[in-house]
């Protein structure tokens, strides 16, 4: 049904049903010598009337056309293909090349198969000492004193050279790696955070220390450790948690950064100091994406603890690549694939796990 | 006469923008339940945090009396005036003193989420805490117990174990009431507290807030949009405009002319006009 042609003079007031309940109310309360004329006024109250339907055909031509682009998105466009065509040249990228170097690593892939299941499930690679049974090796028992010598040789230096063992070395250096990072990180967040910094002065100050530092890749961080304290998983471990605690500061201040401001001054309202404030109003809310931040990290530093193998600092890497080093293929294999089960799996619990807490 | 807040020359402005208050003067007794009027923008929401300082005045003084500072509830002596504190230059104790004593209610509830119920109504004890002991949430027996009477006098004691965000809207609110009382509170500012709640919970958390004002005879400024309830609830009435207040007065002296000197006087605009295409293609006015 047609809409009735407005009356002249007379007032519509299309959007009166998407106005809260409220204002009208007030409006209705106007005395007719208000601003609301009473000659002007419509017949029902507002809010009883119509939103006016939009129209479809010609008289579209009334509404205001949205913003065109135009040249602006083809520049974008241009320059975006120069970037692409100056990167691709750069890493002078070649079909040819890849074509060459197929039959290698077909060549490769085939000496590789199939892998040597033996590395992981062969007792022989293990060189358990004789003296000890698997029971005493294990578990953790009262020893004679040579005895314990032979037991703690064997778990300090024999074990960890197996793929078993460095596979296990590997998940130790990121669960230390990550959790020395969390302890330093968690209490620098909150100053490094613009809403709970005792001062803009510390604010700026950390933010750009940790910054600077993050450019630091957790492989040069490696390089250097391991030059300064010796190969082995101590420096990789160190080198983890220093450039995790960058991350996890840029990380946490920013979850502080975002808070609902509200609980904060709700808290602040109550006479509660700066500390109680933080453990009230801010520590809850942050805390759901802390844990989540941390788990992903971890992730992350079991992948991070493998490549630092690789430069000595101990873990599944190293293995791999003395075995590669060796043209060990078959062997190399299964270390790539127990890496591969391993990484799966943590990215799996640990998806689990956040999705717990949040 | 008895004083609460005696509010003079109040002026806040942020940065160098224009007045937000210009030159706010009233006075509250203790007890009394004052429902503020005003458009958005008019001021309510600055004045009440000027208050308690949630927002720094630019100029002005907030007289309280020093006696609710110091906790003591009586006056040492009734026939002298009580000695006045400018809250407005306080430091930070004694700002911090006044805070305690006032408590705070917001349109958006502000309860922390994650917490329990009952952990967020202690957190009004905070002020008074044990600084340590409350950082790991460790509360006294005794305030546990206070916390869950003041649950149980807004009607909440069996949700006191759940979590804030289980909650609906109107209890949300009524256990951001219990947490104010925690505080022992001579004043209570209300920040549109019923605005995002519906009409039956809003006279649910008013009524409460009422009969709590009542029975431990608390100053409650409440902001409220709605006319009505700022009728039926105020013993008093206030009316912001720009920056100014421009009615004050009991409910029944709220006369049209005065409601549309609130609301209408400048700054308001008429709904927009005709739409700009004359035809209607569906059925208008069949909603």
């Amino acid at each position: 049904m047609l809409q009735q042609p407005p009356e002249p003079g007379s007032q519509p007031q299309p959007q009166a049903p998407s106005k809260p309940m409220t204002e009208p109310q007030a409006e209705r309360k106007v005395p007719k010598s208000g601003p609301l004329d009473p000659a002007k006024a419509p017949s029902t109250p507002p809010r009883f009337q119509a939103a006016q339907p939009r129209a479809l055909t010609a008289e579209l031509q009334a509404f205001p056309k949205p913003p065109r682009h135009g040249w602006k998105a083809w520049a974008v466009a241009f320059v975006l293909l120069l970037i692409l065509g100056w990167s691709f040249a750069g890493v002078q990228f070649d079909f040819k090349e890849l074509l060459r170097g197929a039959p290698q690593m077909v060549d490769m892939f085939q000496r590789s198969i199939p892998p040597d299941v033996s590395t992981l499930t062969d007792p022989e690679r293990y060189s358990l000492p004789e003296e000890l049974g698997l029971k005493e090796l294990i578990l953790p028992m009262p020893l004679e004193g040579e005895l314990a010598e032979v037991k703690d040789r064997w778990w300090r230096n024999t074990f960890p050279n197996t793929v078993l063992g460095a596979t296990l070395q590997t998940i130790q250096m990121a669960v230390a790696g990550t959790f020395i990072a969390t302890l330093i990180a968690f209490p620098i967040g909150f100053l490094a955070a613009r809403n709970t910094s005792p001062s803009p002065i510390v604010y700026h100050a950390i933010k750009l220390t940790v910054n600077f530092l993050r450019t630091i890749p957790d492989f040069a961080a490696g390089l250097i450790l391991i030059a300064a304290i010796g190969l082995g998983p101590f420096a990789g471990t160190l080198a983890l948690a220093f450039h995790t605690t960058t991350v996890l500061v840029k990380l946490f201040s920013e979850a502080i950064e975002n808070i609902d401001p509200g609980v904060v001054e709700a808290v602040t309202a109550t006479g509660a100091r700066y500390p109680q404030v933080v453990s009230f109003a801010v520590v809850p809310q942050v805390i759901p994406d802390f844990i989540s931040f941390v788990l992903y990290r971890f992730e992350t530093n079991i992948r991070a603890a493998t490549v630092l193998g690789l430069i000595g600092a101990g873990g599944i890497g190293l293995i791999m690549n003395s075995d590669f080093r060796m043209f060990q293929y078959p062997q190399a294999a299964m270390s790539v694939i127990v890496l591969i089960v391993l990484v799966m799996l943590v990215d799996y619990l640990s998806a689990r796990l956040r999705r717990l807490v949040i | 006469m008895d004083l609460m807040i005696d509010v003079q020359g109040l002026r806040k402005a942020y940065g160098d923008g224009d007045l937000i208050l210009k030159d706010v003067n009233i006075s509250f007794a203790p007890g009394e339940f004052v429902t503020i009027l005003g458009l958005s923008g008019a001021g309510k929401s600055t004045f009440l945090r000027c208050l308690n300082r949630l927002i720094e005045p630019t100029g002005g003084r907030i007289m309280v009396p020093r006696s609710v500072l110091d906790g003591s509830s009586a006056q040492p002596d009734p026939g002298r005036s009580p000695e006045l504190v400018d809250l407005a230059t306080a430091g930070p104790r004694e700002l911090r003193l006044w805070r305690r004593r006032v408590g705070m209610i917001f349109q958006q509830f502000n309860l922390v989420k994650r917490m329990s119920v009952l952990d967020n109504v202690l957190s009004g004890t905070l002020g008074e805490a044990n600084l340590l002991a409350s950082i790991f949430r460790s509360f006294p027996k005794a305030e546990r117990e206070r916390a869950l009477r003041n649950l149980d006098r807004v009607g909440l004691l069996d949700q006191a174990y759940q979590r804030a965000d289980t909650l609906s809207g109107g209890q949300q609110q009524r256990v951001a009431i219990a947490r104010a009382l925690m505080q022992r509170p001579k004043v209570i500012l209300a920040d549109e507290p019923v605005a995002s709640l519906d009409p039956k919970l809003s006279v649910q958390v008013l009524d409460t807030l009422k009969r709590v004002a009542v029975e431990d005879g608390i100053t409650v400024l409440v902001s409220l949009h709605v006319l009505d309830l700022a009728k039926t609830y105020g013993d008093r009435i206030i009316g912001f405009q720009g920056g100014r207040i421009v009615f004050d007065g009991k409910p029944e002296a709220l006369t049209d002319e005065a409601v549309e000197r609130v609301y209408f006087r400048e700054g308001y605009e008429h709904a927009p006009a005709t739409p700009r295409t004359g035809i209607s293609t569906s059925a208008a006015g069949a909603v």
